[in-house]
């Protein structure tokens, strides 16, 4: 008997340590998806894909394009969150918008964590010169505190918008293998150009951590549009959502470039680096100018795959050959058309554009030679004077 | 691993043979049994909302006993075992910390999603325990050390999602069960030293065969004291069922 005593006592100890406890509440406090109901959204919107906005959980701030003349003083914003999570102010009251960005505050279910997002409604101005320059000057170095990275982020002011990451790159994708690394080793960097600042964009090795996520190598890229982090792990394609609204025909851009092939091109087979001294690296430059939504009014970004196939694209532009040079050296690309575009359409911001840089051009397959550099500055584009 | 198997193997022969000529009152038992259950926290963490699937692996457990009553029923015992303790299970964890360290490199952060955890150790137990003799029963408890010789702790994580850093941080989300699943490796941050308590009772069928069972708690936790990754301690607890040979 004692012994079955014993044996029970025993297995009731296992079992009772395997007990699974009650699910905690939610910790995360995010928004995900924000969006404005009217009766007449062409009043206040230039599209209907404008009126919802998917936010991407890297984001604090949420912002509307609207019509220059818009009245933005009572609104209504609606806003997807973390289940459990509350907002306030309340989803769904009406705020006024007039004098700037609304701030909303986001509590986890936990009340353990909250976020805070500055929502706006930004009348935008649709004039914009017959040449944009992009000179790169304002690079800042960015602390990421969650990942306990710093690296640097590029911004631009547009005719609607001041400060904004008009160029996005893959640094906080970096971060994730490499919080080691000072700004200067990430794959895009501010440097010394051909006038003040340039951008350096350089492929790295994604070390031992790389190696284990099956990511190893991380090509510099740089290009008019956003990163989405949430990617980098599952699908690198999808990291680079290309294009922002271009609301005038690009015609040509123009821009000087350094380049250097790194010396040992990588392939990624079966989990297992493969060298070869005999394929040469490429760097990459291109622009592709597409229609941004479709005829449901949903909006429409490119992203690695079908960032020079997407049946949306209306003009593409490429550098064919990149030689190298450790000169500054001109570029020129001029776009090339498939037909014509709609005027109104394109005044509507119905056209978006991205121009892209990379310094490996296969770097989202992990194709690519570490160390492989291409430096760019003063990009030129050029667009068609308005008759 | 195979040096020590062939020891083990050696010293069972060898014993078994000369054992002939030692004194009748020491009882030697070549036990061979099945080894069942985990590395996992005590008390498990709310964070971890299921199991998914348990994978029974071939965990051996070969044993050589030598045990004398001393004082009437009472008495002692002391072994040696060579096993394999191993497992493999998927997990769903929900907001579970976790601190990935790699050449210097550290991503934190809070992970939810699946968690596929194989683990494997072969190692070398010495056994030392007071024993209770009853009829067929023989009940054993006492301390036990063991070696690990080889230490396997891998995985992969897959539909789920990171929050680096704490859960208002980015959202890095990881894609359905394939190849490209990110994956772990903690083999090396394991201790090489287990000590914890032994519990069971053999039971005697006839003149040399009988039945085992056991329970083995670890007492320290499988990894090093400065591994972080996993915020609870894990220990090895596991139950071994098999059979005895009396070989004296």
């Amino acid at each position: 008997m004692r012994i079955k005593h014993l044996l029970l006592f025993g297995m009731a100890a296992l079992s009772l340590s395997s007990c699974f406890k009650d699910e905690a509440p939610n910790a995360e406090c995010d928004i995900t998806k924000a969006w404005v109901h009217t009766d007449n959204p062409n009043e206040l919107f230039y599209q209907l894909s404008d009126t919802a906005i998917n936010v991407m959980y890297d984001r604090n701030d949420i912002s509307f394009t609207v019509r220059r003349k818009a009245d933005v003083s009572r609104l209504a914003p609606l806003f997807e969150i973390t289940p459990g999570a509350t907002i306030n102010p309340a989803n769904g009251t009406v705020q006024d918008f007039t004098n700037g960005p609304v701030l909303y505050t986001v509590t986890s279910e936990d009340k353990q964590w909250s976020r805070q997002y500055s929502v706006s409604f930004k009348p935008t101005v649709v004039t914009i010169p017959s040449a944009v320059i992009f000179d790169f000057e304002n690079a800042r170095v960015y602390e990421d505190a969650n990942k306990k990275a710093t690296y640097y982020k590029w911004y631009e002011n547009t005719m609607s918008d001041t400060d904004i990451e008009y160029w996005a790159n893959a640094n906080a994708g970096f971060a994730l293998s490499k919080s080691s690394a000072t700004p200067d080793e990430y794959p895009s960097v501010a440097v010394d150009g051909y006038e003040g600042k340039g951008v350096k964009l350089t492929t790295c090795s994604t070390g031992d951590w790389g190696l284990l996520v099956r990511r190893p190598l991380a090509a510099g890229n740089f290009f008019i549009g956003e990163f989405d982090v949430s990617k980098a792990l599952t699908n690198t394609m999808l990291t680079t959502r290309m294009g922002r609204p271009f609301a005038k025909k690009p015609i040509k851009i123009t821009g000087m470039y350094k380049y250097k092939a790194g010396d040992v091109f990588w392939r990624f087979v079966n989990g297992k680096i493969e060298e070869h001294t005999d394929i040469k690296d490429r760097a990459a430059i291109y622009a592709s100018f597409f229609r941004n939504h479709d005829n449901e009014g949903n909006e429409i970004v490119l992203n690695g795959n079908d960032s020079k196939t997407n049946p949306n694209i209306v003009a593409s532009a490429e550098v064919n050959v990149i030689p190298e040079t450790d000169e500054w050296t001109p570029f020129e690309m001029v776009f090339n058309y498939k037909g014509d575009i709609d005027l109104d359409e394109l005044e509507r911001q119905g056209y978006s554009l991205t121009i892209v840089f990379t310094s490996s051009t296969d770097g989202a397959y992990y194709e690519g030679a570490p160390g492989s550099t291409l430096y760019i500055d003063n990009v030129r584009l050029e667009c068609e004077e308005e008759k | 691993m195979k040096k020590i198997f062939s020891l083990v193997l050696l010293l069972t022969i060898a014993i078994s043979m000369w054992g002939i000529s030692l004194p009748d009152s020491l009882n030697y038992t070549f036990r061979i049994g099945y080894n069942i259950g985990g590395t996992a926290p005590v008390g498990m963490p709310a964070t971890i909302r299921k199991l998914n699937s348990y994978d029974f692996q071939p965990n051996v457990s070969l044993g050589l006993d030598v045990q004398k009553d001393l004082w009437g029923k009472w008495g002692l015992a002391a072994g040696v075992r060579l096993e394999n303790k191993g497992m493999k299970i998927d997990a769903t964890v929900k907001n579970y910390h976790m601190k990935m360290v790699q050449g210097g490199n550290e991503l934190e952060g809070m992970y939810t999603g699946r968690l596929v955890t194989d683990c494997n150790l072969w190692m070398l137990t010495v056994p030392v325990m007071a024993t209770f003799h009853s009829g067929r029963w023989l009940i054993k408890c006492g301390p036990y050390v063991s070696y690990v010789a080889t230490r396997s702790f891998k995985g992969h994580v897959y539909d789920g999602y990171l929050r680096t850093g704490n859960p208002t941080g980015d959202k890095v989300d990881m894609g359905p069960e394939g190849d490209d699943n990110p994956t772990y490796d903690f083999s090396d941050d394991m201790r090489k030293c287990h000590v914890g308590m032994l519990l069971g009772a053999d039971c005697r069928l006839g003149k040399r065969i009988g039945v085992y069972a056991d329970i083995t708690w670890g007492l320290n936790g499988a990894f090093k004291n400065s591994f972080k990754t996993i915020e609870q301690t894990l220990y090895p607890i596991y139950g071994t069922i098999g059979l005895t040979y009396k070989l004296k």
